[in-house]
């Protein structure tokens, strides 16, 4: 007995609001990375209920690379980051508002 | 000073209600959506069949799906681009003030650079 999609939408929807709620009440730049991770991960778990909905292999194949952008992704954001703490001493977004100094 | 991990009080609630309302109207619009039931997969090793999908062997895998080896590739050059701009935005000059890993949260430096009085000192790197 396979579990319908529209679970799998409904979960997908939650995971991805949570990291849209990370972004918006958050000003820690750590935090913006996870947040994005998860609604790139969101997006992933569509991937693969559609997958399984259509009974065609593409979707998680898609994935997979959507989860390799994500670690590409997360390797420049975190260089970023690094040198937004040794810049400001701070992670925290709103304090870098120029983008010279 | 330790660090440990406190929940945060300095959140922006009001713009987290945007996230919560996007996602009422994202359930709404799923719960009520009338999709067929799932199809499935066909019988068959589905991890060989990434395996054949992810290098263009479609033809050999038990269950369909497009070829991805350009994809691939691809993907192979950006994962190099991104690894070499990440060691060249976490490498430092050589003149630059700290030198040890912040494991306390950089609390401490943050700290002596609010004194500001002895900027001559380096870190020790004594944790």
């Amino acid at each position: 007995m396979a579990i319908v999609t529209e679970y799998y939408l409904l979960l997908s929807a939650a995971v991805f609001c949570i990291g849209v709620y990370g972004i918006l009440t958050r000003s820690n730049a750590l935090i913006f990375l996870m947040s994005v991770e998860l609604m790139l991960n969101a997006a992933n778990i569509n991937l693969v209920a559609f997958s399984f909905h259509h009974g065609n292999l593409t979707g998680q194949v898609f994935s997979l690379f959507t989860m390799a952008i994500a670690a590409a992704e997360v390797a420049v954001g975190i260089g970023i980051i690094l040198v937004l703490y040794r810049n400001f001493q701070d992670v925290d977004v709103t304090k870098a508002a120029t983008m010279r100094w | 000073m330790t660090s440990r991990p406190r929940l945060a009080t300095d959140v922006n609630v009001v713009n987290g209600l945007a996230a919560v309302a996007l996602f009422v109207v994202m359930g709404y619009v799923f719960v009520t959506a009338s999709l067929p039931a799932p199809s499935g997969f066909p019988d068959g090793s589905i991890t060989a069949s990434i395996g054949y999908a992810m290098f263009g062997l479609v033809d050999q895998a038990a269950i369909e799906s497009e070829g991805f080896l350009v994809a691939f590739e691809i993907i192979d050059v950006l994962l190099v681009a991104a690894l070499v701009g990440a060691v060249m935005l976490a490498r430092r000059e050589e003149d630059s003030g700290v030198v040890t890993a912040l494991t306390d949260g950089g609390r401490r430096i943050r700290d002596r650079n609010d004194s500001a009085d002895d900027d001559a000192e380096t870190d020790g790197g004594e944790n």
